[in-house]
């Protein structure tokens, strides 16, 4: 069961906030980015509030939405999580003039990061697209990691039991990211840490995406050497149970 | 220098094995619960065994010190025990009426755990975890159980946690978590919960995994024994992991108190496939009247491997004999690692002992130490507490500790360089 609120976290702050990575990672998106700076703040009556920032080719996602260009009020997470998924279409409540970034280059930059995100099986067969989507939904995995650990009720049971540390996620040399665990709160962090308390390590970027994808289990993995922990295990242990429910939301 | 094991026949097997059984091995026996890492240092499979030893399916030879996790508590193949059960075997094990085995174990058992009043048989540890908690609720009328965190109960949903695969919500709901030895907690959580709490169920002592083991502190176990007598609550002892390797009149025993039920497995039958559930008189009615029962549970073998095995266990004083021959072990790992500049604690009761070495809190340190150990012969696991069984030589403890010094300088050499 998943829970209005936590996706929409996971939408603001997982999906959207992939952005960034979206524009250090195709050219066509950095385009569509290179404007002088424009920021918009969303704030989802009781549920998450942001800001995304486009400026020279790159994106930035952070907390709070004040102040802004261009505001998007939604009344319930369920109708952010409706724009997410296409289906509601919200009205600015202020930043009229710059409607035209809204409308043209933000909607154009959320098509094709829903193109790596919910790519066909015959598109990976394209190695650059490939290792591009797989980027992408790492990043997205381990932001809602975070999100899932940090609001959705049994992702923080979860969160509850891991013990403060860093935790290494790889996927051979292709990738490395973390998540720091302070107090239980779950913050990713989209590069590799210099110290860690534990790690889990993919032994191809083909194995991460297999198992993001669903088709192998991590418990399986482990004895056949194709993911490999150590360190605190049972940070690893929880994380793993986090991300089990991770498919869960971007089913 | 030891021979470092390899175990090519071993991942030969579990690449079979992946292909028909999910995960390869799964559950605790497994690499992944078991915490093999580096996997490349353990064998995955056994070929036999014997005493106090295991063979890989590569032929390399093991001192084992997780004894089947617990069962394997004189000996691998005991041939007392082995005969008892053959003798069994040979006049009836799984028929349509039981055998009066059945009554006489229990008879035996009433005899030697100090708090039982009757015996109810099953076959693994969660099946009498689980009755005693439904007959819990079955006497009391209520819902709420009180656990001790880093409790293991087994792996039914009641005993899981809301985030494991295939728990809800409502499995989980009248669980009440209390930190271990915190009294006061518990007198809180008895406060808000009057009238409502079925249960208290515990290990006799924390022993659980990732962390150091702890004793009881003075008095707790007195202290939460007059808690659920003064609240009608009764008090459950899952006792499946240490029973017999602390007291042969069972772990409450040890520590001077009595449970309402008590939990056994492992140690019971020395490997045979049985489990005891034994309670107080004013519980046996109530457990007469519920239904809870499998197809294996009355068989007559392993309850005449149980009479055997209990025997024998008296007869020797085996819990005497395993804390001896723990404490020299533990002695030797812990002179051994400060040879090399380790802190290496030992926790628990020296008959199942919890290893950590206490330099690096990743554990990385540890798990390169225990991985040392094993790919000589030595088989420890990384978090879990190990089990000394009572063919356990002197001579098995000076390889061992021998082993463990190796694997100390091992790591030290790494770590200078």
């Amino acid at each position: 069961m998943t829970d209005p609120r936590t996706m929409a976290y996971i939408n603001l702050f997982a999906v959207l906030g992939t952005l960034p990575y979206l524009c250090e990672t195709d050219a066509e998106a950095r385009e569509l980015a290179n404007v002088k700076r424009v920021t918009i703040g969303i704030s989802v009556k009781d549920g998450p509030c942001g800001k995304l920032t486009f400026e020279n080719g790159g994106c930035e996602v952070t907390d709070g939405c004040d102040p802004c260009d261009i505001k998007l009020v939604f009344p319930s997470c369920e109708k952010f999580n409706a724009m997410i998924d296409g289906t509601y279409t919200p009205i600015p409540r202020k930043g009229f003039l710059k409607l035209g970034f809204l409308t043209k280059n933000f909607i154009k930059l959320t098509d094709i990061l829903t193109k790596y995100l919910r790519c066909e099986k015959k598109d990976l067969e394209n190695r650059e697209f490939f290792e591009k989507s797989t980027t992408l939904m790492f990043h997205l995995i381990l932001s809602a990691i975070a999100q899932i650990g940090n609001q959705d009720k049994v992702g923080k049971a979860s969160a509850s039991y891991i013990t403060d540390g860093t935790v290494k996620m790889s996927a051979g040399d292709f990738i490395t990211l973390s998540v720091d665990i302070k107090d239980h709160k779950l913050t990713a962090v989209h590069s590799a840490p210099e110290k860690f308390t534990s790690f889990m390590a993919f032994d191809s970027v083909e194995t991460a995406r297999a198992l993001f994808d669903g088709e192998i289990n991590a418990v399986a993995c482990i004895g056949t050497g194709n993911v490999r922990v150590g360190g605190m295990i049972s940070q690893v242990d929880n994380v793993n149970r986090i991300l089990d429910r991770v498919a869960l939301y971007l089913a | 220098m030891k021979k470092i094991y390899t175990y090519e026949k071993s991942r030969e097997a579990f690449e079979r094995a992946t292909k028909v059984i999910p995960s390869g091995i799964y559950g605790h026996q497994g690499p992944a619960e078991g915490c093999y890492t580096p996997v490349e240092a353990f064998p995955f499979f056994s070929s036999r065994a014997q005493g106090s030893y295991l063979w890989d399916l590569d032929g390399n030879r093991f001192i084992d010190y997780m004894c089947a996790y617990g069962p394997n508590v004189l000996g691998y193949n005991d041939p007392e025990i082995d005969e008892a059960a053959a003798k069994q075997r040979a006049i009836g094990d799984c028929t349509t009426l039981p055998s009066t085995k059945m009554v006489e174990f229990a008879e035996l058992l009433v005899d030697t755990v100090a708090s039982a009043d009757w015996a109810f048989f099953a076959k693994n540890g969660n099946d009498v975890t689980t009755m005693a908690v439904m007959a819990a609720r079955a006497y009391t009328h209520r819902k709420k159980i009180v656990f001790f965190k880093g409790y293991y109960h087994g792996v039914a949903p009641w005993t899981q946690k809301i985030d494991y695969a295939g728990v809800i919500e409502e499995d989980v709901m009248h669980n009440i978590y209390v930190n271990w030895n915190d009294l006061e907690g518990l007198k809180q959580v008895f406060e808000e919960n009057k009238g409502q709490i079925a249960a208290v169920i515990s290990q006799p002592y924390m022993h659980g995994n990732f962390m150091d083991n702890e004793l009881p502190a003075e008095g707790f176990w007195q202290g939460v024994r007059k808690l659920c007598t003064d609240n009608g609550t009764v008090l459950v002892v899952d006792d499946v992991r240490a029973g017999f390797r602390l007291d042969i009149a069972g772990s409450d025993h040890y520590f001077g108190f009595e449970a309402d039920l008590i939990c056994f497995c492992k140690a019971l039958a020395n490997g045979y496939n049985v489990s005891a559930l034994c309670g107080k008189e004013f519980l046996k009615n109530t457990v007469s009247g519920m239904s809870y029962t499998g197809s294996y549970w009355l068989s007559a073998v392993p309850f005449a491997a149980g009479i055997a095995c209990i025997n024998k266990m008296k007869r020797i004083n085996s819990p005497k004999i395993l804390i001896e021959k723990g404490t020299a072990l533990k002695n030797g790992l812990i002179d051994a690692g400060k040879k090399y500049g380790f802190d290496l604690r030992v926790t628990g009761v020296p008959s199942l002992f919890y290893l950590r070495i206490a330099d690096d809190p990743t554990l990385m340190l540890h798990q390169e130490w225990i991985a040392e150990c094993v790919k000589r012969g030595v088989f420890f696991t990384n978090h879990h507490n190990h089990f000394i069984n009572a063919s356990l030589t002197d001579e098995d403890i000076k390889e061992t500790v021998e082993i463990a010094d190796e694997a100390f300088s091992v790591v030290r050499d790494r770590h200078e360089k």
